[in-house]
């Protein structure tokens, strides 16, 4: 019973840390990334090939001068951020991102909890991280941000919809909630991006929207709403977005790599469990790679473009995937053909 | 637990016709341009006919039976199947003409007529407290939205307002009451509930204080829906706001759907607190026969007139509910009362409303001042609407005649002599203010260049057929009486778990 | 008292004190919180309560998509703090008199009456179905499968509904996008 206290206790300080580290490590990543893109450097000076600078962003943040705008509703205003980044760790407690290790003679399981409705779960607190997002805009009391926050919450209301369906098609197909149950399911390679590419497509689509990236960064056009909901931020809260920002994609690329590209499966990963701990940690970071090519590639769509692809066409074709599979499920339990095993 | 899907389309035959109907109806609205299609009300007719149709071959065959599990295809239902799709019948036939001037949406209001029908017969079918809870819900809904149809006409706005602000406390109450009644019998079917409480009478008052306070909850709720005083103060608004074709409806096919959901969980599933419910209808019924009397004396709209007389209606039919006696022979049981009751006010409250539609169709008024000299502008119209009053009044030859004979036959059957007095008074006073209206229409001097008042084909039909109902069942009732013998019949089947 | 009862007891208290602040705070933006606030603690209950699906619906669906409408909404409408109460004469106190007296009439079937309890446990119905999910899937599409489809009925007439009674009026050249 304590044992198991003391090792949930860990899990979670591991995955708290390696989130945090990552996302102060995102943010060098994706200069650099980008800059290279666009055929510039980048941060490199402090430290080895710039490896220090998000070390020296936080300093430089920590003493910044933390503004509360005179008009602002305070008690909201420093609410929004705490949102932001809490929902975000939250969602990263039932992502499995390795098989199970022995350690002292202990069979530890490589997630902090495996719960009948994980992807429930996940939903659910993407939903509720519209609020940082909303309040940001409406507490800080300047239309540039409140306009912010009224797209952001349009947007990812409205993505919300075909992100849940097409992660239904997996849902059907496994017949379980659990990521650890669907992870397990696409043992030996049956990756079901391969049963599901449309699901895939459309999931990688509203995940772009849901942690509104590039080309989905309306809520922060920096050319028509200077910086959006975060307008008025600075200091550590406006840090908090940022963090919010980058530990959201993290668990959301975790999500992603867990549903359709088979988590931590790969070669060996049963025999030798740190490989598969490897293999999750280098899907997530080709997501993360994608994250950034995408921003440094594609223009920004228009509001009412945004609108109609997500309620258009990624809704009805997420509905149509949904039946499509549900009557694939059925013909598959039925053995009505065998084609789908 | 499997469901047989042919078994279950059969019993449901009704209920699917309506909503494939109101669904192509929608689809077609998207496809036809032309707003005044005839295809559109073509097709809401070929729907309610068919349901119309299956639910009559059901009743003649005698089905009696229980559809996934928690649909009562018994002989009630039936009965108020074929007065749900009648009233809708009608009302469509005023509908189209009426609409077409009015709004945009036609084909949008073909499709909520045949939900809201839909809604009726599922309420009055509905054999579980969770099924009759949303079908309660969705005929509410529907019908907040046909009430506010006119979303250009203040008076339609404030009464969708009124009935929804009402219609949300009053379910919320219901829930209250089912909530409590579930947490007593441990069930939500009707008749599990009913044999739950065939408990010996010293374990039955121990269950007293959670059994009362639902009853009264439940009654909230219903009675909102029937428009029961006190539940009543959102129908003279929403009768008056509403589209009058939609008022008709209200007025006739969801209030006998309420009567449905009464007589089911009070006679099917509490018959052990007669006594209970008994005291609280009778307390109800007079409140309700009399206010909505008194109020309606002093009217000058006409369709707040009918609102007011409408809830006197509601109260002289529930006292066949109070009467209701389980083992009596026929007449006297109550039950068939209050089905050859609500036939007749079927004929009789709808014909009144579509005379109404056809006059305000053609002069745009609904003053009753405004109907002075009618008799000149269209006898064929205020004659109709004679027979409609006397109809409603309870005075031979017609239809309320027979209706309230049974009632009150039932009542006082029953030894309820005080409620019975109480019923023939307010008969009397309704006289004063039905003949008010004859009086303008005979005996008052029409406007000058007043011209006739002319009704559009269909209009006529609907009125013709609801005139023919009136007097039909008043000169030759057999028939009628033999329908509500066959039809109060519970459900003999227990549901299958 | 046993950690389950103080758990209860810490969610039953902000339930009912994020109810009563919705309805009393004067601000709206600050009301539909609270009522957020209230969903989460409401969807913490059901969690006790054996029943995860629940809470993760109420959690994903109240908290997460229609409150986040009506805040939308709310914003919309401006920083002004709106009238808390209409004046009606008497309204107040009768309304106070009435909710008492509902109160009074909730609590007393709650405390005197013999409420009968459900037979066989939620655990082991889980367990037979291999699932909470489960469990309530095979309910839902047989049992419940007429309410379950008339739901959907109900949302179809209200988004009807919506659209007809809200849409703007067909304007003669429609703007192009």
């Amino acid at each position: 019973m304590l044992a198991d206290f003391i090792e949930t206790i860990v899990k979670i300080l591991v995955v708290v840390v390696v989130l945090l580290t990552g996302f102060a490590y995102m943010t060098w990543f994706e200069r650099r990334v980008i800059a290279r893109l666009q055929v510039r450097i980048g941060p490199n000076r402090v430290g080895p090939e710039g490896l220090l600078q998000p070390l020296a962003d936080g300093v430089k943040l920590f003493f910044k001068e933390d503004i509360i705008p005179a008009e602002a509703d305070k008690a909201l205003y420093l609410l929004a951020p705490m949102l932001a980044v809490v929902p975000s760790l939250l969602a990263a407690a039932v992502l499995p991102f390795g098989p199970d290790v022995t350690l002292f003679g202990r069979t530890i399981h490589l997630y902090i909890a495996d719960i009948n409705i994980a992807l429930l779960y996940f939903l659910g607190l993407g939903s509720l991280g519209v609020y940082s997002v909303v309040l940001a805009g409406w507490a800080s009391n300047n239309k540039y941000a409140l306009l912010g926050g009224l797209r952001a919450s349009a947007q990812m209301i409205s993505y919300e919809l075909a992100m849940g369906l097409s992660v239904l098609a997996v849902v059907m197909l496994t017949g379980s909630f659990s990521l650890v149950d669907i992870v397990e399911a696409q043992a030996g390679g049956r990756w079901f991006v391969l049963m599901q590419p449309l699901a895939f497509i459309i999931f990688v689509i509203t995940m772009l929207a849901e942690t509104k990236r590039a080309p989905f960064d309306l809520p922060e056009a920096e050319q028509e709403l200077v910086a959006g909901f975060h307008t008025e931020y600075s200091g550590m809260k406006f840090a908090l977005f940022y963090m919010g920002e980058y530990i959201g994609m993290i668990v959301i690329s975790g999500v992603a790599v867990s549903l359709f590209l088979g988590g931590w499966q790969g070669p060996f990963a049963e025999q030798i469990p740190l490989l598969g701990v490897l293999y999750f940690f280098l899907k997530v970071a080709v997501f993360m790679f994608f994250f950034v090519w995408m921003r440094a590639t594609l223009p920004r769509l228009r509001y009412d473009r945004l609108m109609q692809l997500g309620w258009k066409v990624l809704l009805p074709l997420s509905l149509a995937n949904v039946v499509v599979t549900a009557l694939a499920v059925v013909a598959r339990d039925t053995g009505f053909f065998g084609l789908l095993g | 637990m499997q469901i047989n899907w042919a078994d279950t389309s059969f019993l449901l035959a009704p209920e699917i016709l309506l909503t494939v109907g109101a669904l192509i109806v929608l689809v077609l609205d998207l496809l036809i341009e032309d707003d005044t299609s005839p295809v559109l009300p073509g097709f809401t007719l070929l729907a309610l006919v068919s349901a119309f149709g299956a639910a009559a071959a059901h009743l003649v065959t005698g089905v009696d039976d229980v559809a996934l599990f928690m649909f009562a295809a018994d002989p009630l239902t039936h009965f108020f199947r074929l007065l749900g799709i009648g009233t809708a019948l009608l009302v469509l036939l005023v509908s189209v003409n009426y609409v077409q001037a009015r709004s945009k949406h036609t084909g949008e209001f073909y499709s909520l007529l045949l939900w809201v029908t839909l809604a009726v017969v599922l309420v009055a079918g509905a054999h579980d407290l969770i099924l009759l809870y949303l079908a309660f819900e969705f005929l509410s809904i529907t019908s907040y939205v046909l009430v506010g149809w006119l979303r250009d006409d203040a008076r339609s706005n404030e009464g969708a307002m009124k009935y929804l602000l009402f219609g949300a406390i009053s379910s919320a109450l219901m829930l209250y009451g089912m909530s409590l009644l579930y947490g007593a019998t441990g069930t939500t079917r009707l008749t599990e509930i009913a044999a739950f409480f065939t408990i010996p009478e010293t374990q039955i008052t121990g269950l007293y204080s959670i059994v009362v306070p639902a009853l009264v909850f439940l009654l909230a709720g219903i009675g909102f829906k029937i428009s029961l005083v006190p539940f009543h103060q959102w129908a003279p608004d929403a009768y008056e706001g509403a589209p009058t074709p939609v008022a008709a409806f209200l007025s006739v096919g969801s209030k006998s759907a309420g009567f449905a959901v009464l007589a089911r969980v009070l006679l099917e599933a509490m018959p052990a607190f007669q006594e209970h419910w008994t005291s609280l209808l009778v307390v109800l019924s007079i409140l309700t026969m009399t206010l909505g009397n008194l109020v309606a004396l002093r009217q000058t709209n006409m369709k707040r007139l009918l609102a007011y007389s409408s809830i006197a209606q509601a109260g002289y039919i529930l006292m066949g509910l109070a009467a209701y006696s389980a083992g009596a022979t026929f007449p006297a049981d109550g039950l068939s009362g209050v089905l050859i009751y609500l036939v007749a006010y079927l004929f009789t409250n709808v014909g009144v409303f579509i005379g109404a539609v056809i006059f305000e169709q053609a002069t745009g008024s609904v003053a009753i001042s405004d109907y002075a000299g009618l008799i000149r502008r269209s006898p064929w119209l205020a004659f109709t609407f004679v027979v409609f009053f006397l109809s409603l009044a309870g005075l031979p030859p017609t239809a309320g005649f027979v209706g309230k004979l049974a009632v009150f036959y039932a009542t006082v059957a029953k030894g309820l002599y005080f409620l019975a007095i109480i019923g023939v008074l307010n008969s009397v006073v309704s006289v004063y203010y039905y003949f008010n209206v004859i009086r303008q229409m005979f005996f008052m001097p029409a406007p000058e260049g007043a011209e006739r008042v002319r009704m559009p084909a269909s209009m006529g039909l609907a009125l013709a057929i609801s005139f023919v109902g009136t007097l039909l069942i008043g000169f030759y009732p057999e028939p009628f009486l033999n329908l509500a013998n066959m039809s109060r019949d519970f459900i003999s089947a227990l549901p299958l778990l | 008292m046993s950690g389950a009862e103080l758990f209860f007891y810490v969610l039953a208290v902000l339930a009912i004190t994020s109810a009563l602040a919705m309805i009393f705070t004067p601000r709206p933006v600050y009301a539909v919180l609270f009522m957020v606030v209230n969903f989460v603690a409401v969807a913490l209950l059901y969690l006790q309560l054996e029943a995860p699906f629940l809470a993760a619906v109420q959690v994903l669906v109240y908290a997460g998509a229609i409150m986040v409408l009506f805040l939308f909404v709310v914003m919309l409408m401006g920083p002004a703090p709106a009238p808390l109460w209409e004046h009606i004469p008497a309204q107040r106190p009768l309304a106070l008199l009435f909710a008492v007296g509902l109160l009074g009439a909730l609590a007393t079937a709650i405390r005197k009456g013999a409420f009968t309890p459900l037979t066989g446990t939620m655990s082991s119905a889980i367990a037979t179905a291999g699932g909470q999910s489960q469990a309530l899937a095979e309910h839902l599409y047989n049992r419940y499968l007429l309410p379950f489809e008339l739901t959907s009925l109900i949302l179809l007439v209200g988004i009807v509904g919506a659209v007809v009674l809200a849409r703007l009026p067909r304007q003669k050249n429609p703007t192009t996008d």
